[in-house]
């Protein structure tokens, strides 16, 4: 009889798996299974399995000791799975009676390697169809391998010992800042004061305040481990080694969903480091330095996942930092393009490339009308769909080292030779989203092809737009006013002599199948379009119905759309935690219905009385204006984050939908529905604003203009 | 002189001799080793001796899988040197492995593949290229070559040409079969002229005396890179090998069920399995005549540590109640019986108009209906084009997929007997015979006119002949195995 062990760390693919340990039964193996991941949430299909034997390896290392946790945090998946298996005893007795182990997945494979240095009789193989092949070679011999003793040999136990003595360094530092250490504030206090002491060498210095970072973290102390590590780095000389942990103070903050203390400190740091490396030539390590200002300068629990921005409030002083920089001013200065663009001909259709990265979704009108245009010959490209144009189109890094090397990397003639074929073939490109594509297809001089990019609004809060040289862009399409002063203010570029022309195009919207009648009762309805991101702001529409329903209780509101994904961040799943928290009562009264994701807004905005747009920011919101086509009484929170500049909410709808306030549109709402006509007229305005302004027919000449008036 | 000219056949009583660089050659149960087995029994025939050099057995039952049965039509004369050579990614014995792969088995082979690049631009491969520089040399010193001709992939096989010609002046042609500088599955250029990679094409393509490719949608991608090679660019199509057709069409029983069948190595994407099943389940559930049908998948699927247990294999358990079935690869001695069962063919193919694939060839072979599931701008649409009974192109799209599989299935139970023969004969153009034995000629006739009328046997770059190999102690290639022809000289 062969004896078989599996170690499996992720869940298989069960149907293989039962297949193939009947292949091993067949051969005449006993075959036992020890997981690391959750057996009881797979019984049904685990019971399929004819295994002779099942265990359940403890699934975490959650009640070991705090320096075997820590140590698990930072180690590879492989150890992980080896530190939680390691003391089972079940495991270590079927693996010495094993003739062979097989790994399931790569992260059994060093628990395997580990339990065949202790059998070292036994085939250790990596996959089902190696084992079964060892298993048949196994047959050959009578089944089973030749023991040896029982006994470990003592080179694995020596080895054994000698890993935990190298491990002892970092063990006496983690239980030296353990969780009750770091906890009390004189311990936090006094490891704090031994990363700044005097006289430390650098390197022992930075490895200190590491584990005393990584302490604070365990004792829940996120801001002391930022504090630790900014202050170490205060006392470290080397740039590249200050800038790195300042880097690492942030990014503990960052994933906690925190708004850095130290943020403008570490993006400083690593600017001083890819200036002084630029100077010195070192491109690479430039590039890669100012990679990471920017994308610390930028990141998304900065600036999209909160309610508010440091670009709200001043978004040129924000960036003058960045553009201080050397190295920055390298990136961003105008290369132009070589020859103006050729106008578009006038004996043959116009060769339109429309491209984008994944997200088509404003281009679909855009595509059906110019696909059946006689004056065009249109060609769409996702660049997502190619492994290579998706390569290069998002390469933030490389298309850095490019620009500092002054556009002889390698980058370079990758972008030449990948979409110089396009460009040949074009008259003009469009591209949609000013982001990683719009960076990549500014590396290259465009020719006489003209370009034509828009942005929409959550570029603008990206790194991207600061990577792009807007000086070989001929035309930039704005959705809205407010949009373009943001950008303007924020890239220089667009301040220059060479900044392209710029547009205000809506988004191209088909609003005539919203006009559908509305039953009297979903004049109590309010609703909400779209409630994914944290910038919906769903809360203010919830702080909106309760004031309402103090006057009447006849008033709901109608959530349509995706939830929030919590995965997206920290700062995300908190805001829907207190969200759901918030919302449980009001759904369960009836006073709030959550819809969920549709395909079908139409129907869905029948049933709508009133639509509100809650959000902080927009660039346009088509919820909000195809709630008001479909004749819902609009009411448009004054977005905060663009409210009081000179183009706002309040600039791009017309008078009388924006308010200021919870308490402001509760009235508005109240009044506007106060009786059925007045609710009636109040959405026929109102759909009428919207069908003539921003419906396809209407916007669709715009789009003409753009691209085909310029011949 | 070791050629006369136009006949290839050996001056004085001597046959000339290639060196068969032809990794994948049989018993390796890759789709490649057909053409290859083909190519070296071609030169067997027109009176050449044959080296081939391929890897060894063990290395091939870690990667695609072992088929011994495809030995069986490989001339016996044909001489196969097997290297000790294997695939370090795919190895799956944990106890060869480091602490370091063990801890971190992908991160490990990234590594590898980085490192591996630096002998030669090739991941996977590029270490190889010191054994198969020395390999070449040693067999060469044992019985002197006059043409190498090296069947890429691995590339690497380049360097070993580059040596034999830089040091003995052996001259080389390159069978690239997909092309290298192009993505044949993406269809865009696959690395620039200043790489790495396009140095060693263009000056390998410099000296070569031939380039075959499969179609001509690489042949063009070669003459446009390279303007003043281009009249060596040949297309030698795949073809398909007269013994695996199944002679006539299966009659069909739609009582007991009717049998669609896939067979190939399972490359495309689990996605674009699950829109073929998803089809297949929706024409079942829609046409009557598939409610019993069955569709038989058979193949390698997946290497190393994956074999059989990944995405795929899963797939296609799950799809079983539809009466989807994997019955794992299929020996080439297999192949014809296993076609005389099916009712029709279900072609998968990954990639676009520069992806022909050898299994085209084959399925029309059948003289069954054939449903297409690959993109529209596909080679394989233009070489079906005209197929009497091909359900044409719609694209990798569930919708378009579930008619053609309801338009097989007529086809399948209506069609006359004639017009499954009409369906075989537009395979006839095809055999692998014919199309190789044309090729093979050509390469000994553009040899000849070039080299073999110098009398050379090693060329020197100006065409006159070289010296004759230095005697002396001869390496002999004694470690590596002699699996197939006669002894070694």
């Amino acid at each position: 009889m062969t004896e078989v062990l599996f170690v499996a760390a992720a869940k298989p693919q069960f149907g293989v798996l039962a297949d193939s340990v009947r292949k091993f039964n067949a051969l005449g193996a006993r075959v036992h299974l020890a997981a690391t991941f959750h057996l009881e949430s797979s019984a049904e299909e685990v019971a399929t399995l004819e295994l002779a034997g099942l265990h359940q390896l403890p699934r975490s290392v959650a009640h070991r000791s705090q320096a075997l946790r820590r140590k698990a945090r930072t180690s590879p998946l492989g150890m992980r799975v080896w530190m939680q298996s390691k003391p089972d005893s079940w495991l270590r007795d079927r693996a010495r009676r094993a003739d062979v182990i097989v790994a399931l997945d790569p992260g059994a494979v060093y628990t395997v390697w580990r339990l065949a240095q202790y059998n070292r009789s036994a085939a250790a193989m990596f996959g089902l169809a190696p084992g079964l092949k060892a298993v048949e070679g196994l047959t050959s011999q009578g089944g089973s391998v030749q023991r040896r003793s029982v006994i470990p040999p003592l080179d694995a136990v020596a080895r054994d010992v000698r890993r935990s003595v190298d491990g002892l360094p970092a063990a006496v530092m983690r239980t030296a800042t353990a969780r009750p250490v770091m906890r009390s504030t004189v311990g936090a206090r006094l490891w704090r004061t031994a990363v700044t002491a005097p006289g430390v060498p650098t390197r022992v210095r930075a490895a200190t305040s590491r584990y005393v970072a990584e302490g604070m973290q365990w004792a829940g102390r996120t801001s002391g481990a930022a504090i630790a590590l900014a202050d170490a780095a205060s006392k470290i000389p080397d740039l590249g080694l200050k800038a790195q942990l300042l880097d690492e103070g942030v990014m503990k903050e960052i994933t906690k969903g925190l708004s850095p203390r130290h943020l403008d400190r570490a993006v400083a740091a690593q600017l001083a480091f890819a200036d002084s490396e630029f100077a010195a030539g070192r491109i690479e390590k430039a590039a890669g330095a100012l990679d990471r200002a920017l994308f610390l300068d930028f990141h998304r629990v900065l600036h999209i996942d909160q309610l508010s921005s440091p670009l709200a409030k001043d978004a040129e002083g924000f960036v003058a930092p960045l553009y201080r920089s050397r190295a920055m001013q390298a990136l961003s200065r105008p290369q132009g393009r070589k020859t103006p663009y050729k106008k578009a001909p006038t004996d043959r259709p116009l060769r339109l490339l429309v491209t984008t990265s994944a997200n088509d979704n404003f281009l679909h009108h855009i595509l059906d009308h110019f696909g059946d245009h006689p004056g065009v010959e249109l060609r769409f490209l996702d660049l997502a769909a190619s492994k290579h144009l998706k390569r290069i189109a998002w390469a933030g890094r490389r298309m850095l080292e490019d620009r500092l090397s002054g556009g002889t990397s390698d980058y370079q003639e990758e972008v030449e030779r990948l979409f110089r074929p396009y460009l040949d073939w074009a008259d003009t490109v469009f591209l949609d989203w000013s982001v990683g594509p719009a960076g990549m297809l500014t590396t290259i001089d465009p020719g006489d092809t003209r370009i034509v990019v828009r942005l929409h609004s959550y570029e603008a809060f990206t790194r991207w737009p600061h990577m792009t040289d807007f000086s070989r862009i001929d035309d930039l399409v704005f959705v809205a006013p407010h949009v373009k002063d943001l950008a303007v203010s924020l890239v220089p570029q667009l301040r220059g002599d060479q900044a392209p022309r710029f547009h205000i195009v809506d988004n191209a919207m088909d609003l005539s199948g919203f006009a559908r009648p509305k039953p009297a009762e979903a004049r109590f309805n309010l609703g909400l379009i779209g409630i994914s991101q944290v910038a919906k702001d769903p809360k203010w529409a919830v702080d909106v119905l309760e004031r309402v329903r103090r006057h009447d209780e006849r008033y709901r509101l109608i959530l349509v759309g995706g939830d929030m994904d919590p995965k997206t961040s920290r700062a995300t799943r908190e805001y829907r935690r207190e969200f759901e928290k918030e919302l449980a009562p009001l759904e369960e009264s009836g006073a709030v219905v959550r819809l969920g994701p549709t395909d079908d807004v139409p129907s869905k905005l029948q049933e709508i009385g009133t639509i509100i747009s809650s959000s902080v920011r927009e660039g346009c919101h088509v919820g909000l204006m195809e709630g008001a086509a479909s004749a819902a009484v609009p009411v448009a929170r004054d977005w905060p984050f663009y409210a009081g500049k000179p183009n706002s909410a309040r600039t791009l709808y017309p008078e009388g939908w924006v308010v200021g306030s919870p308490e402001e549109a509760a009235k508005r709402i109240l009044e506007a529905t106060a009786t059925e006509d007045a609710w009636r007229n109040a959405g026929k305005l109102a759909a009428e604003h919207a069908l003539s302004v921003w419906d396809w027919p209407v916007v669709q000449k715009h789009f003409e203009k753009l691209f085909l008036e310029d011949r | 002189m070791s050629a006369s000219p136009g006949s290839g056949l050996p001056a004085e009583g001597k046959r000339p001799h290639v060196i068969y660089l032809a990794i994948g050659f049989p018993p390796a149960a890759k789709s490649s080793a057909y053409r290859m087995r083909e190519t070296a029994n071609q030169f067997i025939n027109v009176g050449w001796d044959v080296t081939v050099v391929n890897v060894a057995q063990e290395s091939w039952e870690r990667d695609s899988g072992v088929d011994l049965t495809l030995l069986d039509q490989v001339d016996p004369r044909v001489k196969i040197v097997e290297l000790p050579l294997a695939r370090e990614d795919l190895e799956t014995d944990i106890r060869l492995y480091d602490e370091a792969r063990a801890l971190n088995p992908n991160g490990w082979v990234a590594k590898l593949r980085r490192r591996q690049m630096k002998p030669f631009p090739e991941p996977n491969f590029g270490e190889w290229r010191t054994d198969l520089e020395q390999a070449v040399l040693r067999i060469h010193e044992e019985h002197p070559a006059d043409l190498l001709l090296a069947s890429c992939v691995p590339y690497v096989n380049l360097a070993a040409a580059w040596k034999l010609w830089e040091e003995k002046r052996v001259p080389y042609a390159v069978d690239f079969r997909d092309g290298w500088s192009i993505d044949v599955i993406e269809g865009v250029e696959a690395f620039g002229p200043d790489s790495e990679e396009g140095r060693w094409e263009r000056k390998i393509l410099d000296e070569a005396l031939s380039l075959w490719v499969v179609n001509d949608p690489i042949a063009d991608h070669y003459r446009r890179r390279y303007p003043d090679f281009a009249d060596r660019v040949h297309v030698v199509r795949n073809g398909y090998d007269a013994d695996s057709s199944p002679g006539r069409a299966h009659a069909p029983d739609p009582e007991s069920g009717l049998v669609f069948g896939y067979l190939g190595t399972v490359n495309f994407t689990p996605q674009h399995l699950e829109t073929v099943l998803n089809a297949w389940k929706a024409a079942r559930e829609k046409e009557p005549l598939l409610a019993n049908a069955r569709f038989e998948v058979r193949g390698h699927i997946g290497n190393g540590a994956g074999r059989e247990a990944n995405r795929h294999t899963e797939i296609l358990k799950q799809a079983e109640a539809d009466g989807v079935h994997f019955g794992g690869p299929a020996a080439k001695a297999e192949v014809a019986s296993i076609y005389a069962g099916w009712d029709a063919m279900v072609l998968i193919l990954i990639g676009g108009r520069y992806v022909t694939s050898g299994k085209v060839y084959e399925y029309m072979a059948t003289g069954l209906p054939i449903v297409s599931a690959h993109v529209v701008e596909h080679d394989a649409s233009n070489v079906l084009s005209g197929h009497p009974l091909w359900t044409g192109a719609v694209g990798i799209d569930e919708e378009g997929l579930t008619e053609s599989f309801v338009r097989a299935a007529h086809m399948a139970v209506e069609t006359s007997d004639e017009v499954h023969a009409e369906a075989m004969a537009h395979a006839d153009q095809f055999t692998r015979e014919a199309l190789m034995t044309v090729a093979v000629k050509n390469l000994v006739e553009e040899f000849t006119a070039k080299y073999a009328a110098q009398g050379a046997r090693g060329v020197d770059p100006g065409g006159t002949p070289a010296a004759a190999p230095e005697t002396g102690d001869v390496a002999p290639v004694a470690e590596k195995s002699i699996v197939a022809g006669g002894p070694t000289p």
